[in-house]
């Protein structure tokens, strides 16, 4: 999860060989308190090292490599269609339904969609997992990593993963190592080598059937998640009316 | 210690209800009110000066006592209604004040007096301890009254126990698992009191600390729920529980 304050001590060498511990924070934004906590502990979270990156100008990626617990994310492995579909947010899913002309004869929509919000989405992670599951995969996880399969599932289900899980989701299911962190939000699909069209070209490769699809079950699942939240609305309305 | 611990609760809950006051003057759910009232009297009423003292003008053969069972059924009965209807625990609204609960709380309550006018109750003590301590019939009788007493808030927090399990376990806003945690804890505390008879003398104080642990948690817990009504409540759908903490 966290990486070791030695080794984080001897990459921030390699990187910004002269530069104090207060010019890192400066320049990285990172708070003074917050990186001498880390160190003090001995364990440097994983996006201060994507900060730190960031700010001086190293890939993220390459740099999380370097550490032993992520050196997965040293070969650089394209991601799937099925991820790229997966880091397409539901709105935008949805107008390129609209788009098709099979699902929409007459055309009203005839505008081009406009470009795809970046990832992530409000539920990339979980759909992420969705998309790279052969049906075992949390299974495999937890049995990988020690996590309970519920509190794995909870973290989907507030689409948040730590990167160690991201990591070991994604080897676990056999794909790039740095889907999982583009899903998080942690790094950017640059930063992991995606092409900057890549989604937008696996969203074109879709069939009408698959896209329609693929909207279908992402409504479904927006409408419980919204159906879940007006029942709990109600629910607290009803405590605060009796008890409030 | 136990006195400590005694005064502090009493402050507690009458600054709780102290504070409801406001609000029950504009006719905001008035029972809340009437809870904490009811919950500071029992309390003022478990605490040994304060207890002889009101008992002394009562004629000083215990009938403060009663009185508090009663406040005591009152406060739990009034906890249980809000409680399952907040909750949506319908059935448990139901074994509280339909035909079931009813029956309950006519036959203890009905044995708490038969039981009270047995016992020759001379000499005002909290609890009816120097009654106890004379030995003999007396003493077996305040064990069986003591029980009667204790019996209907445990039916209650028998009853309220599911319903808090399941909004713990629920998604909803944080402020109100943690409220339901606290009832539920409360409820359990109350509950172990009916295995009072059996806990040994030489743990003194363990009965107290139950029973000061359970009016402490659903002080705290009405309060917490209150209080994230007061934070929260202005506006009704900007809580979103898939982002809760």
């Amino acid at each position: 999860m966290t990486l070791p304050a030695k080794a984080f001590q001897r990459w921030l060498q390699g990187i910004a060989p002269n530069a104090s511990t207060a010019d890192v924070c400066r320049i990285s934004g990172i708070k003074r308190t917050t990186l001498a906590q880390q160190l003090v502990r001995g364990k440097v979270a994983v996006a201060t090292v994507v900060s730190i990156s960031r700010a001086y100008g190293v890939n993220p990626v390459s740099a999380l490599a370097s550490f032993d617990a992520y050196r997965e994310l040293a070969a650089p492995v394209p991601p799937t269609r099925c991820e790229l579909v997966s880091q397409i947010s539901t709105p935008d899913l949805l107008r390129a339904v609209l788009a098709r002309s099979t699902v929409d004869p007459a055309g009203r929509s005839s505008a081009e969609p406009p470009a795809l919000s970046p990832a992530p989405h409000a539920t990339s992670v979980k759909n992420w997992v969705e998309a790279i599951d052969d049906g075992e995969l949390r299974h495999r996880v937890s049995a990988a990593t020690g996590v309970a399969p519920q509190n794995y599932s909870a973290q989907l289900t507030a689409n948040r993963l730590s990167p160690e899980l991201a990591v070991a989701t994604s080897l676990a299911a056999g794909v790039g190592a740095a889907g999982g962190l583009v899903a998080t939000g942690l790094i950017t699909e640059a930063e992991a080598g995606w092409p900057p069209d890549a989604r937008q070209a696996a969203l074109d490769s879709l069939h009408d059937g698959e896209l329609t699809a693929l909207a279908g079950d992402r409504l479904q699942a927006l409408g419980k998640t919204l159906k879940r939240q007006e029942h709990d609305q109600e629910q607290t309305d009803k405590i605060w009316e009796n008890l409030g | 210690m136990i006195e400590i611990l005694q005064w502090s609760t009493l402050a507690v809950c009458g600054l709780v209800a102290g504070a409801r006051i406001p609000s029950a003057l504009r006719g905001e759910n008035l029972t809340l009110f009437w809870i904490f009232a009811l919950m500071t009297l029992a309390i003022l009423l478990s605490i040994e000066a304060p207890y002889v003292a009101i008992d002394q003008a009562l004629g000083g053969f215990n009938f403060a006592n009663l009185i508090l069972r009663f406040v005591i059924f009152a406060a739990i009965l009034c906890v249980g209604i809000r409680v399952t209807r907040g909750f949506g625990a319908t059935g448990g609204y139901r074994l509280l004040t339909g035909r079931i609960g009813m029956t309950v709380l006519a036959v203890i309550s009905l044995s708490l007096i038969a039981l009270f006018l047995m016992i020759d109750s001379e000499g005002s003590s909290a609890g009816m301890a120097r009654v106890s301590a004379r030995g003999g019939t007396d003493a077996l009788l305040v064990e069986y009254y003591g029980a009667a007493g204790r019996a209907y808030p445990a039916y209650v927090s028998l009853v309220l126990l599911p319903a808090m399990v399941r909004a713990v376990r629920s998604s909803l806003p944080l402020p109100i698992r943690t409220a339901a945690c606290l009832l539920a804890v409360g409820a359990v505390a109350i509950a172990v009191t009916l295995f009072f008879p059996v806990i040994p003398p030489s743990w003194g104080p363990a009965e107290f600390i139950i029973n000061y642990t359970a009016v402490l948690c659903f002080i705290v817990g009405l309060a917490l729920i209150w209080a994230a009504r007061v934070r929260y409540g202005g506006s009704a759908s900007t809580s979103r529980p898939s982002t809760e903490k």
